[in-house]
This record gives structure tokens, sequence and C-alpha cells, in this order.
């Protein structure tokens, strides 16, 4: 069992690793500067369905890039690539610049990808014509979830350690978490870390069938949420060991300090009405990030917006917390569900709120739950000193992560 | 230095690898179908039967190749499941995916959809094994089941797990068959009459199977061999440098080339995408033996080539059928396993006798 270290037992919080940069594609923005300025205006990027080819255009709302594919392969200038292999470069390249890593191979260098649905965009649309006989499309060879982490990887000369995770919504924490261990255990120098996944009709059926989409504003932690607004995009962090950061005198952004994976082990797609592996997820990020509950000053929720998540998710928040739950808020109705990306694109979020001494919003709120005792932040709060702030993921399969980022 | 132990093992392929018992015996090396589809255990064996109608071929296969691998090792739980894929669930995914385009995004019902995503093996060994602890889905193509390992490896060496339950899986569709042939990936059945070592051919034979490890730092009565390193390796310029590329593996795990008794080579039988595996063979002098005529090419054969090098190294005994130039080593203490996928994604496994 996770025993939570008491505050008095406490000799150092660790150290963690640096995040020296970070990059973000999606429907708040197609730049971290974007992003932080629609989290300032309270700007929400949830919209009638404007580039997603679907019978359900004018029913529904989704947080979409606003960049069309040709719009997007014009701004990427590398070529004709899938939407996927896309917004990851974009967001790749964002983070590589903001960490000022110009030459690769000057340390080991990783890229930790992650995605449900991969190149599902583009298969979708040639599927049918296929086994119809009407085209003979290689679209199989785009389609695997390796590979727009090769094409990035390739672009970039990364060759050291080239990985992708699905672990569904929670796979960019994941990822994250991957990339902190192996700089911990010093098999890599440094690592870029995210998740990348477009908006497909599949994933959108799919929610669909399951009767968990909003059609209008998706409202996280309100009596009355009916589901989700699905998102698209894509957010890379690089994590660096101290050794490289002291080298190059780097800019620390934040650290990421605390990590936790756990199975809810309930049901394929819902979470334990107590919330169990999001309990354990949580504790476990407290117990690597060697800080006690309190410390959390905000919670950066997995706050989908569906009524099972945010109720589980809240029961574990107050029994982690023991009913002193630290601020918090879902930001999911700023992008939408980026699905494997959520993670990532919350962790910048995080970051955002660490560096700009901010609390963002959850949108949309009128009642609060019933089932909870707690209730999320839902103006924007400025001055307010954020030293360590968690991150929930939770996805199907029963995957619950926790992340944990200290100021840097 | 900490030591990682199998201690406990399974196989779904297409022989009778389900049988512990079994170890393959006067084979042809010469197939006769280009795709080699699993022999599959009685599910009810290892899955309550309620749950087993809901799910697909590749999630009967991982789950079960999960619940086997813990009773060969004599446990009911472990730390951690790791998982590898390289396709994840495609009988889903395409059961889904045509459903809603022949209906225009009508009348749909979420079972295929919910069961789709590449974690649902994993996630299932967790729900049915109450496992609520670290659980991971790697789904790098032809390295997934690679990085699963590397992860498994790096828990018991950071002492985050005592047990953990690492696998590989992958299943063939008739979708999948159609996209890969269609592709010029697949073997034309009129060429196969040559063994995958000797082919002159162009395509590979198509496989599919499960295999799941239970790893520890502490042996057992059950351990059949020990995993002194894996590595994965993106891409190589030639022969050569996969030859560079081992002698960095073997002196970061401080393994002399001279102390590996055998080579297990995933050649896949295309003559092309062969051809640097091939010269990289010649230049090992070194014992050589193949596995792909035995599980068929798929994105975690190497799962497969591990469970087949952890039986050669307990038994003390190499199956003719994998070994063209037979004769009989004296000892067999170190085996390598490198594989390839079309030229792409190499890996690097040392298997050691216990």
């Amino acid at each position: 069992m996770i025993n939570i270290i008491s505050k008095a037992q406490i000799k150092s919080v660790n150290q963690g690793v640096a995040i020296t940069g970070m990059g973000i594609m999606s429907a708040i923005g197609n730049s971290v500067e974007e992003t932080l300025s629609s989290l300032v205006n309270s700007k929400s990027g949830i919209e009638k369905i404007k580039y997603l080819e679907t019978f359900h255009k004018d029913n529904f709302v989704v947080g979409e890039v606003k960049l069309s594919n040709d719009e997007l392969i014009k701004l990427a200038g590398i070529g004709n690539y899938n939407r996927t292999t896309m917004l990851g470069y974009l967001a790749v390249k964002e983070a590589l610049q903001e960490a000022s890593i110009v030459d690769i191979k000057e340390a080991r260098t990783g890229l930790i990808s992650s995605t449900t649905v991969a190149g599902m965009c583009h298969t979708e649309l040639l599927y049918k014509g296929f086994f119809e006989g009407k085209n003979n499309d290689n679209f199989f060879d785009y389609h695997l979830n390796g590979v727009s982490t090769n094409n990035i990887a390739d672009i970039f000369g990364i060759n050291e350690f080239v990985t992708t995770i699905n672990t569904a919504c929670s796979s960019a924490a994941n990822a994250m978490m991957l990339g902190a261990r192996l700089i911990k255990n010093n098999i890599l120098d440094r690592v870029i870390v995210g998740g990348i996944d477009p908006l497909s009709k599949f994933t959108f059926n799919g929610f669909n069938t399951l009767m968990i989409l909003d059609n209008e504003w998706c409202k996280p932690f309100d009596e009355n949420r009916k589901g989700l607004n699905l998102g698209e995009g894509a957010a890379f962090l690089v994590l660096e060991s101290d050794k490289c950061v002291k080298e190059k005198n780097k800019k620390i952004l934040a650290r990421l300090i605390g990590y936790g994976n756990a199975n809810d082990a309930f049901h394929q797609t819902a979470s334990s009405p107590e919330g169990y592996g999001a309990e354990l997820a949580m504790k476990k990020a407290l117990t690597v990030a060697q800080i006690s509950p309190d410390r959390i000053d905000y919670l950066n929720a997995h706050g989908t917006g569906t009524p099972n998540n945010d109720a589980s998710e809240g029961i574990a928040m107050q029994t982690v917390f023991n009913n002193k739950v630290p601020k918090f808020s879902s930001t999911k109705a700023f992008t939408g569900h980026t699905l494997a990306a959520a993670a990532a694109v919350e962790a910048v979020i995080s970051i955002l709120a660490i560096q700009n001494n901010m609390i963002f919003p959850c949108l949309n709120r009128s009642e609060q739950m019933k089932n909870l005792s707690i209730t999320p932040v839902d103006k924007l709060e400025k001055n307010v000193e954020l030293n360590y702030v968690m991150s929930n993921s939770f996805g199907f399969g029963g995957n619950c992560s926790s992340l944990i980022f200290a100021k840097g | 230095m900490l030591e990682i132990y199998i201690n406990g093992m399974s196989c779904i392929s297409n022989h009778n690898t389900i049988d512990e018992n079994y170890f393959f015996g006067d084979e042809s090396s010469i197939l006769s179908s280009n795709q080699l589809a699993a022999t599959e255990p009685k599910y009810s064996d290892y899955i309550p039967a309620i749950a087993i109608r809901r799910m697909s071929h590749i999630i009967k296969m991982g789950l079960s190749a999960g619940m086997m691998s813990l009773k060969s090792a004599g446990l009911e739980k472990v730390d951690a499941i790791i998982t590898g894929t390289g396709m994840g669930c495609f009988e889903d995914t395409d059961k889904f995916l045509r459903a809603l385009l022949d209906n225009d995004e009508k009348l749909l019902t979420p079972t295929s959809f919910i069961q789709s995503t590449h974690n649902t093996i994993g996630g299932q060994i967790a729900l049915q094994i109450k496992c609520n602890g670290y659980n991971f889905t790697y789904v790098h193509q032809n390295v997934s089941f690679e990085y699963a390992l590397l992860d498994a490896i790096m828990l018991l060496k950071d002492r985050d797990a005592s047990n953990v339950l690492v696998g590989g899986v992958d299943e063939i569709t008739p979708s999948v068959f159609e996209l890969l042939s269609r592709g010029g990936h697949i073997k034309k059945t009129e060429d196969l009459q040559e063994p995958i070592w000797k082919s002159t051919t162009k395509g590979y034979i198509l496989g599919e199977g499960a295999a799941f490890f239970n790893l520890s730092a502490e042996t057992s009565p059950s351990t059949y061999a020990k995993i002194i390193g894996a590595k994965c390796i993106q891409s190589i310029v030639d022969s050569d440098d996969l030859i560079n590329q081992l002698n960095n593996f073997l002196s970061e795990i401080g393994v002399g080339k001279d102390e590996i008794s055998l080579v297990l080579s995933g050649n896949s039988g295309d003559v092309i995408t062969d051809k640097n595996i091939v010269d990289f063979n010649n230049q090992l002098n070194l014992p050589i033996a193949y596995f792909k005529h035995l599980c068929g090419e798929y994105y975690t054969s190497s799962a497969f080539a591990l469970w087949l090098a952890a039986n050669i190294l307990k038994r003390q005994t190499v199956p003719s059928v994998i070994f063209p130039n037979y004769s009989p080593l004296s000892n067999v203490d170190n085996i390598l396993i490198v594989n390839h996928h079309e030229n792409k994604q190499y890996s690097l496994m040392l298997v050691s006798v216990c």
C-alpha cells in the first residue's frame, strides 16, 4: 500500500527533472503565447464543427485547431504529412526552440510521443474506397501509432530512445512520467515528451455512441453537466537533466517532481464510484514528489464534464486531500478533451499557471455538484502564488495518471 | 548488479506452444501458407465465459496469455502490467470503422469502439486479476514489446515493483491481411518453396500471437532464464552500422561476442528488406537460428523469440526446425535475439542461462 509521507517526515522535496521548453497546438492557440492569451481572456476554443467532415457537423461543438490540413501543411513547411504528424511537429518545434536546442546530437535526446488513434483522420477517408477496390492508397503505412513519432524523430534527427505510448486519455501523462524516469536513471540527458490526437470521425462517433458528448459547451464539475466536448491538438515538453541545464545555463520553466500511474481495475470505460485508481495515482505522485497533500496549491483536474468522471474524480480528490482539497479547475471547457494529448496540453496550462501566478477557471458552471463538498475555481484568479500544481489524467482501460509540477 | 529473471512465461503462436511440454518436433521449414494463424487455447480455461463473448481475438489471446504466464510463475498478482502491441485491437477498430462508414455515422453501438483502444488488453488483465498497479501500453510498431521490456527492467531495477507481467500481442484480421497484401508486403503463395533464410523472393509470411513473461529481480523454482539487456534501434545505415550497434550493446552489458552461443535472427523471408540482417549474420561468425517461419512476421514477434530463447536456455535443446546447419551445441549459455521489420526498427536482446 502507498503511504503518504507526513509533513514531519519530509527531509527534502524531490527535485525531479527540469522542464525547459514547451510547445502546443490546440483549439485555443497555435503557440504557448496564444494559449496564454486565450486562458487569460477566458476565451474558449470550442465552436461549431468547421474542419471535420461528419454527419453530425451542425449538431455539436468541438475544440478544433483552427487550421485546415492545407493551412497546416503550409505552416509546417515540411512536406505532405497527415494532420497527426503536422500538429506534433509544430508543437515539438516550438518546444525545442524555447529550450534553445539546436543540435540534437550534442546530448542523449529521446522522443516519447503518445496518441490514441494516430492516423485515423486520414485512414477513415480512404478505408471504404480501398476495400471496395476504388483506391489502392497505402494509407496503412501512415495509420499506425508509431508513424507520427517516427516522422517527427526523423525530421529532428532523434534516434536515441524513440517510442509511443497509448494508455487512452492518460497517454501523455505516461509519456512525461517515462521521460522523467529515463533522465533519473541516466539513460537520457533530455527527452521530448507529449502527445498528439487529431479529431476523427472514428473518435467522434465512438464517444457519441457512448452518449458522453455534450452537444453544447461542456460544464465540468457542474451539477447539470451532460458530457464532454472533444478537442484535438498536440503538446510537447522538453525535460532535461540538471547537468544539461547547468552546462547551458538554461532557464527552467518548472520542474516535474511527481508522477503516479495506477489502474482503477473497475470497468473498461467507466471510473469506479469512489475513484480508487485516481486516488492511487494522486497518492503515488505525492509519494514520488515527497510532499504532503497540503503543499499542492492548485489541481488541474481531468474534469471531462461527464457525469461519471467528475463525480468519481471529485470523490477521489476529497479522499486524497482529506477534505482540504486545494483550489482546482478543469480547463477542458477551453480546449475540449484532446484525448492522448490532454495531459500534455494541461501540463502546458499548469506551467503557465505557475509562471503567471494565475488559476484558469472552470468555464460554463452554474450549479454546485450535489455529491461533492468541493467547488472549482470558476473565475480567473490572479496574483496567486503557485509552488506546486497537480494535474490528473484518466482513460479507458482503467488507466489513471497524476503529475506534480513545481515552480522552476 | 541486479539481474532480471523470467520466472514464468506463455506463448500463443501458430504452433502448439500453449502446451508447456511442447517444444517442436519434426515441423517443416517450408510453409504452405502465407499467413500463420495462432493455435488458440481453450479460452474458457482463462477467461470467465460471460466476458469471452464480447472479446475480440487479440483481447482473448492477450488476456489468456497473461493468465497463462501468471500460472506458469505460480502467481496470482503482480505489481505492474506492461503490454506492447504494434497494431492494437484492429478487429474492433475495423468493425467500428466499417459500421460508421457503411451507415453514414448512424445507428452505431459502442462495444467495438470501447474495445478498440490499444490499452484494452493491459486494462482487461488488470481488471481480471484486480491489479491496481502500474499499467502501461507501448505502441511503437516493431519495437513495442522491447520498449515494454525495457520499462519492466527499469521498474525492477528502481525497486518500484517486485513482479512485473510484460507481454507482446498482435493479431491477423482479414482486413489487415488484405491491406498488407495489396500493399505488396506479403509473400505470394507460389513463392513459399524456400525456407525464409534462403529466400530469393519478396514479401513476408504474416503472423500473429501473444507471449507474456513474469519478470522479477529474484529467482524462483520456475525460473527459465535471465534477461541481460535489450536495445531498440530506430534505423540503421547498413549491416556495418548494425555490427557497431551490437558491439556498443555488448560492451554496455559486459558480454563478449564470443560468449554468445546462438543467435536468433528475425529474417522475415523478404529478400530485399532482409539484406542487412543477412549481411550482419554473415559477419558474426556465430551459430544462427531463425524463428519467423514458426510465428510469422508481426510487430511483436520478438516476444515469441524471447519465449523461444528462454525455453532453449532452460531445456538446453535447440529445435532442429529453427537451426538450418544443425550441429549439437555443447552448452547454450547466451542467446542474442536480433529483430527488424522491413529493415526498420531493429532490436537486440540478450538472454542467459540461469
